[in-house]
């Protein structure tokens, strides 16, 4: 359908449309006037990502004399691939209504790992020894090498796409990893590099945060981005995370081990050097003096990951006198490794400002600030001169010249927590003792890990998220925030520190009662069932649960997702299911699909559990509350119809480091604020909040927000858990389920749970009327009444 | 067609005037043959085609007989009119048109597969009633050649594990039984494709089938111990055991290939590749990612999670091989190597074609449904090979569980063994004061009224419960039975009317006399059947009896119709 806001006229790919969005698109579309940022909440489920792109892309075509550039981020690559699967049925929509000026140019932009079509490259296992693969058939001495000796190998890839220079361009449409590989094949260019310059010329680029967020990867990927663009953060909830932790290292004794070799490696790539060619470390010297730490310029594929530290804060200078040296450098870093190495040697928790350990390290070690801070670019230049093509291998000492950098810079808004921890202690200490109390699970990790061999870990860490966001707020003209669940929408400005034209929550308006929370309590033998510490690992509550899944398998179709509260829970009631002939019972319903710790095994299992859905053979997925896949996959349509939580997750909750931020945030508002007492009550809600937010949207809402996609789509879930019933740990739950939780499915026995799915999938399956006109609230709007709308001005909407 | 031939009855006449040779002309791909019905005669034609220079034929809608006049350059001339069907003018409704070889054989499959229609079938084409052209009329979509192909359903793999079932552990002779049986062997092989070669490359050449197993199942139970250092020790000693321990190389290369291949919306592979803030050290450590499993002894763990997920895998993938081959292990184990070899060069093939297709589809999963007008949706459709098999099994384990409650009162038989041990009592010692026991008479009465009007008052009350399953299945078999023979009955006598042609008239006697006699064979079921059913069974007959009264008098009301309008016009209607 084709409408109008205001002067725009949008074009948007479907015949109906839901009154939130055409309202999320008023108020999106204000945001773009005033070229200001925004913040915009609105329930999984009403269609979201449409409303946005089909707003954005309409109003870049409207005003064609400033043209304006998405760029869209999305947190994973998946959420990539469906937004631009949606982008290419809008794209589609466009051209068809108007024609090539509604062409344009969108790709997806990813790593080398998800884009290389080398055969010999791509085999490669991990990300970094792809990426290393590749530099050892592209870089540029590589390559100058070649030239001379035609046995050196390269890639011909990006031979053919370095030969066709400034021919090589996409032509327009939408690319998605997939299609540019496909491209790349057909033309005989490397996607990866034609992707990367391509972004430069896009409509729309969509990408992941990191490469926004994480100066390490923005510094080489998005520095060139204009300012009129427009920047959206999809399933913003955890942006603050992200931007905390793209500013954040952690030190491991294993890192330390690391780089220990990795400094005799290069020590003796120096010594080889000096025989034979003694002039290229001179000269690299007489650059460093001069000022540069880089040669100006480095070709695409020379790139590394940029500086940790954010454009703004890297001093322009010459690299200080005492590190210029080849050998003095290393000398610096062993000085540094040592340093650390006995700041690990510890058995108790330790928290200190980066402006203490800076003064120690220069009293102990004898390193300054200013050698610190310059210690990655000098790491840099130093492997680029050696000609070290095998970057993976030196990651360690990569992480700690991150860390010496970070840690120079940096005075505020970080702090570094030496803890110790056991890696062969799971490192989920046992919930009810860390909601109980924290300083208990602290001590008890501690006695455990004294008793076995200590191994700490360092971590300087960021707790100012609003550090890595702020050029990204300074350099483009507006950045929209948006997610399912942002409430309470007045913190993001705060922990972003940023000024929002624009911040709205939506409701979410249905037409029918379709999704079904129920409170299970009770097993089939009305005894209480829990995953707290002293029951889960009762044979009954274990048989109870699952004689509910049992039950459940029998009368709901397609698929049932469960999840449990840790990977070890899981694993050892699956496995007293296998020997009591539950899973059996099960099996004879729907086939039975696992996650485990294994990504590639835990996505095919995934692949394989939406194909049996698909087919009509039906599945259970079994799944972990804090694992990668609640979080990132969504379980909408027949791919979820029943979504089972055995047990209340709870999360790691990072505790020191969570209260160090904590702390933080209270003594920066305090210098705000001034005023100790709306400051205290602050930190309150504050500290509220952030827990809560952990454990809420991370979990309840990660897990079981996701089965709706549409107003049509339906889906019932089971908290079973005794727990559940109590108020406090119910009212946690986001608000839009807790409205439908009905006071008699509170306190549930699996029978009567039965019951209820019954007869809500038989409501399920009735027809009804899609408008809503019915209740007197439409809730789907057509082309007549969105042009109703318009005349009348948007206020009198439905709200 | 190539191995098809048309065959018609025809006179050879060698010239126009000619009386003719009555015979069998039969048309095959490259000639023209006639057969004279009678041996001894001399007028035999065998002509290929590429000799006839010329052929005519008789102008459609002409009154002359038809016929075919053909020239050829060997200067015969031959002529051969098509015999005069004898019913040619009153035949035109009957679907007279031969069956091809193909068509028969179709429809004989389709009589194997269902014996429901072999029966009937057998009932009534056998039996005379109908002709077979008439009994495959009416069912055309059955004859379809779209449904043809999909009604190539093969029972798929059991879901539950096999494999998994539990061994027999003698705790006397400390030993440890494990069973095998063919389709176990296939799941095992299926799912573990290193055992399947080495099932092909050591057996019998290198070792016996027996010895093969039993180092397959002593793996096994090491992993089951989850005795990590003793699989290592037995493996470091056998080479042959350890192939059962180590990971599975073939399933590793597979799943490098299905992972890129792998829907992109939820490719958590591709995620981890592009997750530069968690370069090993960087960010935040969380919970999640420190579970790290113990060093060295990677090798030799297998969880059942992972078992699962494959098994689950296979299942999904279907079976490639037949029940049949299910004979013993050698011949599983080269069924499944053939079809995997045929099943790898087709893929190569379609390749491209389901990557086409699974993007065709991740772009139709990301649409909204209700926000677009109307929903063209490609609806597979259900098939279920034997409907009434599949619901019946389900209905039937819920009726049980009802039975079994009811089973509380006493039956009628009971009640009956009740009354005649009283009768004896009082046979043998004479009749006492009360003649009969008030309890036992209480009793009897009761039951046996309970009997009757229960049956009046409870039928279809209770939703589970269906009336004919309640009956003795060699009842309830004969009654379907009836039920479908006479819904065919009267899809053919109400699809013959109005009658206009002779042929249907005769066709409606006939099925009238199969109507009064089905009618009466009801009647008898009725009378024969236990008398505690008989009102059950009163009450399923009778909507069939009422279709048949119907039909009858239908047919009484039409033919007193017919005989009142031949008296009026005598030559109306021959």
């Amino acid at each position: 359908m084709k409408f109008q806001i205001e002067e725009v006229t949008v074009y948007f790919p479907y015949d109906n449309i839901y009154p939130e969005q055409y309202t999320y698109m008023v108020e999106l579309k204000r945001a773009l006037d005033a070229k200001g940022h925004c913040l915009l909440e609105m329930p999984t489920g009403t269609g979201k990502t449409i409303a946005l792109l089909s707003l954005i892309t309409s109003y870049a075509l409207a005003k064609t004399e400033s043209p304006i550039k998405l760029i869209y981020c999305t947190r994973t690559v998946h959420e990539m691939e469906k937004t631009l699967a949606e982008l290419k049925f809008l794209h589609n929509y466009q051209v068809k209504h108007l024609g090539a000026a509604a062409k344009m140019l969108a790709i997806g932009l990813s790593s080398r790992k998800n884009l290389c079509v080398n055969p010999k490259v791509s085999s490669a296992e991990n990300r970094d020894s792809v990426d290393a693969a590749c530099r050892k058939l592209t870089a540029s001495w590589v390559r100058s090498m070649a030239a001379e000796n035609p046995n050196q190998p390269t890639c011909e890839f990006y031979e053919n796409y370095d030969r066709a220079a400034g021919g090589a361009v996409l032509p327009a449409g939408v690319y998605t990893l997939e299609d540019l590989r496909a491209f790349g094949k057909e033309k005989g260019w490397c996607p990866y590099f034609l992707a990367r310059h391509m972004v430069q010329f896009a409509n729309v680029v969509v990408y992941s945060y990191q490469y926004l967020l994480d100066p390490k990867v923005a510094g080489i990927i998005s520095k060139e981005m204009q300012k009129e663009s427009v920047v959206v953060f999809d399933e913003a909830h955890n942006i603050d995370n992200v931007c905390i932790e793209a500013l954040s290292v952690s030190v491991r004794r294993q890192t330390l081990e690391g780089a220990i070799r990795n400094i005799s490696r290069i020590e003796n790539e120096i010594d080889r050097f000096k025989d034979i060619d003694a002039g290229r470390l001179r000269a690299e010297y007489n650059r460093l003096v001069e000022g540069l730490a880089l040669r100006g310029d480095l070709s695409a594929s020379d790139a590394w990951l940029a500086n940790p530290a954010l454009p703004d804060d890297i001093l322009r200078q010459a690299v200080p006198g005492n590190i210029r040296r080849a050998e003095h450098f290393l000398h610096v870093l062993r000085r540094l490794v040592q340093y650390l190495k006995v700041k690990l040697d510890t058995d108790k928790v330790e928290k200190e400002s980066p402006v203490s350990f800076v003064a120690s390290i220069n009293s102990d070690a004898g390193i300054d600030q200013k050698a610190l801070k310059f210690c990655y670019d000098r790491l840099h230049s130093l492997l680029m001169t050696l000609e070290i093509t095998d970057t993976d291998e030196f990651l360690h000492i990569q992480t700690i010249c991150d860390f010496a950098t970070l840690v120079g810079t940096y005075a505020r808004g970080f702090s570094i927590i030496i803890e110790p921890f056991d890696e062969r202690m799971p490192l989920i200490p046992d919930p009810v003792l860390q909601v109980s109390s924290l300083s208990l699970s602290l001590s008890l990790s501690l006695s455990l890990s004294l008793s076995l061999s200590p191994l700490c870990m360092l971590c300087l860490c960021c707790h100012d998220a609003s550090l890595a966001i702020k050029p990204v707020f300074d350099r483009f003209q507006s950045v929209v925030i948006t997610s399912g669940t942002l409430s309470p929408i007045d913190l993001y400005p705060r922990l972003l520190n940023f000024h929002p034209v624009v911040s709205r929550s939506f409701k979410m308006s249905l037409t029918r009662d379709c999704i079904c929370p129920m409170v299970l309590t009770r097993g089939s033998d009305q005894l209480p069932v829990s995953t707290k510490f002293d029951m889960r690992s009762d044979p009954g509550v274990v048989r109870n649960y699952g004689k509910l899944l049992v039950e459940m398998v029998s009368i709901v179709p397609d698929g049932i997702v469960c999840f449990f509260v840790s990977y070890s829970y899981m694993d050892g009631i699956i496995n007293s299911w296998n020997e009591s002939g539950i899973l059996k019972d099960i099996m004879q319903h729907k086939l039975v699909f696992i996650e485990t710790q294994d990504v590639v095994e835990t996505t095919l299992a995934l692949d394989n559990y939406r194909r049996a859905c698909d087919c009509g053979r039906g599945a259970v997925f079994f799944s972990v509350a804090r694992g990668k896949v609640a979080e990132g996959i969504d379980f909408d349509r027949h791919y979820g119809r029943l979504v089972i939580m055995f047990g209340v997750p709870f999360q790691y909750t990072e505790s020191k480091i969570l209260r160090a931020r904590l702390e933080y945030l209270r003594d920066t508002f305090q210098i705000k604020e001034g005023d100790f007492l709306t400051f205290d009550a602050l930190i309150d809600v504050m500290n509220i909040e952030l827990t809560d937010r952990n454990l809420n949207q991370r979990q309840a809402a990660q897990c079981v927000g996701r089965v709706i996609r549409s107003k049509a789509d339906y889906g019932m879930m089971i908290f079973a858990d005794k727990r559940y019933s109590r108020h406090d740990k119910r009212s946690k739950l986001p608000g839009w389920i807790l409205s439908h939780l009905r006071d008699a499915n509170l306190n549930l026995s699996t029978d009567m749970a039965l019951h209820i799915a019954r007869e809500f999938l038989r409501k399920m399956a009735q027809p009804y009327e899609k408008t809503g006109s019915t209740t007197g609230r439409k809730t789907l709007l057509s082309q007549e009444d969105v042009e109703k709308l318009g005349n009348n001005g948007a206020q009198e909407m439905l709200y | 067609m190539s191995s098809g031939q048309v065959t018609k009855r025809v006179k050879y006449k060698t010239s126009v005037k000619d009386a003719g040779t009555p015979g069998r002309l039969s048309l095959v791909k490259e000639r023209l043959l006639f057969r004279p019905n009678n041996p001894n005669s001399a007028s035999k034609l065998d002509m290929q085609f590429k000799y006839i220079t010329n052929h005519r034929y008789t102008k459609e809608g002409s009154n002359k007989a038809p016929m075919l006049n053909l020239t050829s350059n060997q200067a015969c001339r031959a002529l051969a009119p098509p015999v005069e069907a004898p019913n040619l003018g009153a035949s035109s409704q009957v679907p007279s048109e031969q069956p091809s070889r193909d068509d028969l054989l179709f429809r004989a499959r389709l009589l194997q597969d269902s014996s429901e229609l072999q029966k009937l079938h057998q009932q009534f084409v056998g039996g005379g009633v109908l002709t077979e052209a008439e009994f495959w009329a009416t069912r055309k979509k059955l004859l379809e050649k779209d449904s043809n192909t999909k009604s190539k359903q093969r029972g798929g793999l059991k879901s539950s594990v096999l494999g998994e079932s539990k061994p027999l552990i003698d705790g006397r002779t400390n030993r440890v039984t494990f069973n095998l049986t063919p389709e176990i062997v296939r799941e095992i092989f299926s799912e573990k494709p290193a055992v399947h070669r080495a099932y092909l490359n050591f057996v019998p050449s290198k070792v016996t089938e027996k010895d093969f197993w039993t180092k397959y199942f002593r793996a096994e139970y090491l992993q089951r111990s989850k005795n990590i250092a003793a699989a290592i020790a037995e493996a470091a000693e056998d080479e042959e055991l350890a192939i059962f321990l180590k990971p599975d190389d073939i399933l590793a290369n597979e799943t490098r290939r299905k992972i890129r291949r792998v829907d992109p919306t939820l490719d958590m592979e591709a995620d981890q590749g592009d997750d530069y803030s968690h370069l090993p050290d960087h960010g935040i450590l969380r919970d999640g990612s420190k579970e790290v499993p113990e060093p060295g002894n990677e090798l030799y763990r297998r969880t059942l999670l992972q078992d699962l997920n494959r098994h689950a895998a296979v299942v999904l993938q279907g079976t490639p091989i037949d029940e049949e081959q299910l004979k013993d292990t050698q011949t599983v184990a080269e069924a499944l190597e053939r079809s995997k070899q045929e099943r790898s060069t087709a893929s190569k093939d379609d390749d491209s074609m389901a990557d086409q297709e699974r993007l065709k589809g991740i772009s139709q999963a990301m649409t909204i449904d209700d926000l677009r007008g109307s929903n063209d949706h490609h609806l597979a459709p259900l098939w279920i090979k034997d409907p009434r098999d599949y619901f019946d099994s389900q209905q039937a384990s819920s009726f049980r569980t009802s039975m079994e409650a009811t089973k509380g009162s006493m039956s009628s038989q009971e009640a009956y063994g009740l009354l005649r041990e009283s009768i004896s009592q009082i046979k043998s010692m004479g009749l006492n004061h009360p003649i009969v026991a008030p309890e036992v008479a209480q009793k009897v009465l009761s039951v046996l009224t309970h009997n009757i009007s229960s049956t009046k008052y409870n039928l279809g009350k209770k939703p589970g419960e269906s009336l004919l399953d309640s009956l003795p299945t060699s009842v309830r078999d004969e009654l379907l039975h009836h039920h479908i023979s006479i819904e065919e009955l009267m899809k053919h006598f109400w699809s013959s009317y109005p009658i206009t042609t002779k042929y249907l008239n005769t066709k409606v006697i006939k099925l009238k006399d199969e109507m009064s006699k089905m009618d009466s064979q009801l009647q008898k079921l009725k009378e024969t059947v236990q008398p505690d059913i008989r009102h059950q069974i009163t009450l399923l007959i009778r909507p069939m009896q009422q279709a048949l009264e119907a039909a009858m008098q239908h047919y009484d009301a039409e033919q007193q119709k017919r005989a009142s309008k031949a008296r009026e016009k005598p030559n109306g209607y021959s």
